[in-house]
């Protein structure tokens, strides 16, 4: 390093202690002078007001750090249920770009021309006010195989209801996972011997099959429709019209740009590698599961990530629609209750690093997993 | 004379010898459309879905429409759109509640940036980088002085005025033309020599690239006034453009960073060996180069920005969504598709900007990748 250099550091630490005591001078001034006291005992006081939508057992009552915790968790289903959507739409939408069926390409290219060029706040609108308010009442809704109910009031499912707790059921899940996991393992290492490949009808299978059912006998597992009632429809799931026209804008939104990368992935494949594939002898299904998806895939994970950061930070327009998540119930409803600016705002920037920076390890470290790894 | 026959003519329609247009259709079809059992039933399942959607559209939006008149009374009902909403309300959409009588100034104001913008997407159009520096510094300046007024006699217009489709382009022009400057340096510092430059440079960026443009608008309004000394009271569109400024020029430098990583290295080397010190260097060949290159990437930043604006209605700036939505819930039009109508002429007019924007974007990418491949 040449001494210049060291020079230069010490006026750039000098400049931004100097701009940052400014700052910190000047807001401590502007908060004594508004009164506010900078603590963060506000979190422990009572909420006093009512989540439309809770994961977690809330009531007024509680504390506003469990009205935040209930908050991030609607925010985390908002993002999972949408990036989960947008993927399996997006992927169809990219697999449909590149059908030899001329009409089905069409199709999928108007699609994501005429969606992604409108702002995704716009259409959740759209389907906010418009499509969802023009559902049927209560007492005409539109059902399905008599447990599904869709109104202007929401979608209503059934819910599972396991007698004994959840924990049976977590606990068959995780052990049926780690069956999977070591069936796999097992296959992997006896393929090059037997010559047979895992395909999911081997009799294996059962065997998580088996531990999933009898999670489900020990939990007691009942299912509950929802009622007809005076008042609506009670018991079951209820997804507001918020979270529904949320899902629905958000995904429709990113899959066209999913679309577009799953093509790009898909197209990125040299035509060698089928051609190869078909002179193996290997059936259509075998050449796109096994040649074609994973090498698709390094060239998709990329710029996905992305797509999902992006998709993740606009679960914050759910504040226009008041539906309750972070930005909603903290920077709205907290901050006019408490009026602690600093550290509601500090928080909600905290939770959306935080996680914006999970999203993007975690697909940083699925994508060095998959990655190419060439002999050296 | 006749023209000979066009044997390897690159159309879609593949012609063979001895067939009739019909014929050649007939053979397009079934080659395109219904080329086995899982081809038709997909043929048949979209043509039944475009049924379904695109016809009762077309009905509601054009054919059944109500298009006279421009009060209420003239949309009985919500079975079709109502047209006479928009035309009651397009000038709102478009200025806002800028002043009726002042509203010439707008018209001036963009008038003159697209006279300033134009040449830049002219492609023989030799003096693009002098005209920059006169639309990031001189145009802004004529802008505000025309558009909130003040001084030269002309009547003081509120920001709070200012809205529609007006407060969009305005929001993001300014935001493209003041987050550039702040952009070069980011991405020069982000690839300095400089470790600790280099560090804070990477932090800063990433810091507000993982955060959603709604909270860094919140941070602006909420926490701005109380970073200021006291007696320094800004304007709540300023702040806001001050936000959308910081996040664009994060998104920015990453889209520079990434020219910067393209330039070869011999560029470099290249103006060292002529003698040029870093900033010349930095202005006169690297630059130049990196900007071409990330112009398609910058442009389709700027339809991001574009259609980002839409945020500003939830702090309370009405661009031309927030317009429509606040024309929407007035109660003289709320039984009529009204809101659908507006909803959807939003959606038309922004689709319209960012489709051709993006259409720009994809002939820049092309123009480039043949330079590099000739």
């Amino acid at each position: 390093m040449m001494k210049r250099d060291i020079v230069y550091q010490v006026v750039l630490l000098a400049i931004i202690a100097g701009v940052a005591a400014l700052i910190i001078s000047a807001t401590q001034t502007n908060l004594a002078r508004l009164n506010v006291d900078s603590s963060i005992d506000f979190l422990w006081k009572r909420a006093g007001f009512e989540i439309g939508q809770k994961l977690i057992p809330y009531s007024a009552d509680s504390t506003i750090a469990h009205a935040f915790i209930v908050a991030l968790l609607n925010t985390l289903l908002l993002a999972c249920t949408a990036i989960v959507c947008a993927s399996f739409l997006g992927s169809i939408i990219g697999l449909a770009r590149l059908s030899d069926n001329w009409l089905v390409a069409r199709l999928a290219a108007v699609y994501i021309e005429i969606f992604r060029n409108i702002p995704s706040l716009l259409q959740i609108f759209f389907w906010y006010f418009v499509a969802l308010r023009a559902l049927p009442r209560t007492d005409e809704s539109i059902e399905f195989f008599n447990c599904v109910f869709l109104n202007n009031r929401g979608l209503f499912l059934p819910a599972i209801n396991p007698e004994q707790g959840w924990s049976w059921l977590a606990a068959a899940l995780i052990f049926a996972w780690a069956a999977v996991y070591f069936l796999k393992k097992r296959e992997r290492r006896q393929s090059p011997e037997s010559g047979k490949t895992w395909t999911p009808g081997s009799w294996s299978l059962l065997i998580p099959a088996v531990i999933v059912s009898a999670g489900i006998l020990l939990a007691d597992v009942s299912v509950q429709t929802p009622q007809e009632t005076r008042f609506g429809y009670s018991g079951g799931i209820v997804l507001m019209p918020e979270f529904l026209s949320l899902v629905v804008g958000l995904s429709m939104y990113n899959a066209t740009y999913i679309g577009e990368i799953v093509r790009s992935g898909f197209t990125s494949i040299p035509r060698g590698q089928t051609e190869a594939a078909d002179s193996l002898g290997l059936p259509r299904h075998l050449t796109i599961r096994l040649v074609l998806f994973p090498q698709a895939l390094r060239v998709i994970i990329p710029p996905l990530t992305t797509v999902y950061l992006n998709l993740f930070k606009s679960t914050s327009l759910a504040a226009a629609i008041a539906y309750p998540e972070v930005v909603s119930v903290f920077v709205g409803t907290v901050n006019n209750l408490v009026g602690q600016p600093v550290f509601i705002m500090a928080m909600t920037m905290v939770v959306y690093v935080f996680i914006s920076l999970c999203i993007a390890l975690f697909l940083n470290w699925h994508n060095r997993k998959i990655a190419l790894t060439v002999a050296s | 004379m006749t023209m000979p026959v066009e044997t390897n003519s690159p159309s879609s329609f593949p012609r063979r010898r001895g067939r009739t247009l019909f014929q050649g259709c007939l053979s397009w079809i079934r080659e395109n459309l219904f080329s086995s059992p899982l081809n038709v039933a997909l043929t048949l399942a979209c043509g039944y879905l475009v049924a379904i959607t695109f016809i009762p559209l077309v009905n509601w939006l054009i054919i059944d429409a109500y298009w006279a008149g421009t009060t209420p009374q003239d949309c009985p009902d919500k079975t079709a759109a109502c047209w006479p909403f928009i035309r009651a309300r397009f000038d709102q959409f478009m200025y806002g509640l800028y002043p009726v009588e002042e509203r010439w100034r707008v018209n001036l104001g963009i008038g003159l940036a697209i006279l300033f913008t134009l040449p830049l997407f002219l492609p023989r159009f030799p003096h693009k980088l002098r005209l920059l520096p006169l639309l990031i510094v001189i145009y802004p300046l004529i802008g505000i002085g025309l558009f909130s007024g003040g001084q030269f006699g002309l009547a003081y217009v509120d920001t709070g005025k200012w809205g529609g489709f007006f407060l969009t382009i305005v929001t993001a022009v300014f935001v493209l033309s003041t987050s550039l400057p702040f952009a070069v340096l980011l991405a020069l510092g982000r690839r300095s020599s400089i470790p600790l430059l280099r560090v804070c440079c990477a932090t800063w960026i990433e810091l507000w690239r993982s955060v959603p443009a709604l909270v860094v608008l919140f941070v602006a309004i909420i926490m701005f006034p109380l970073f200021m000394p006291e007696g320094l009271e800004t304007d709540k569109l300023l702040r806001a453009l001050i936000a959308l400024t910081l996040l664009m020029s994060c998104y920015m430098a990453e889209a520079l960073r990434g020219a910067l990583q393209s330039i070869p290295k011999g560029q470099y080397e290249a103006a060292e060996a002529l003698g040029l010190g870093y900033w010349q260097r930095t202005f006169s060949v690297i630059l130049p180069q990196a900007i071409t290159v990330a112009l398609p990437q910058i442009t389709s930043n700027f339809i991001g920005l574009f259609k980002e604006t839409t945020v500003l209605l939830i702090i309370g700036l009405f661009d031309l969504l927030g317009m429509v939505q606040n024309a929407a819930s007035d109660p003289a039009w709320l039984s009529q598709g009204a809101s659908a109508t507006g909803y959807l002429f939003a959606a038309l007019f922004f689709w319209m900007f960012c489709f051709s924007l993006s259409r720009y974007s994809a002939y820049l990418e092309k123009k480039s990748s043949l330079y590099k491949n000739v």
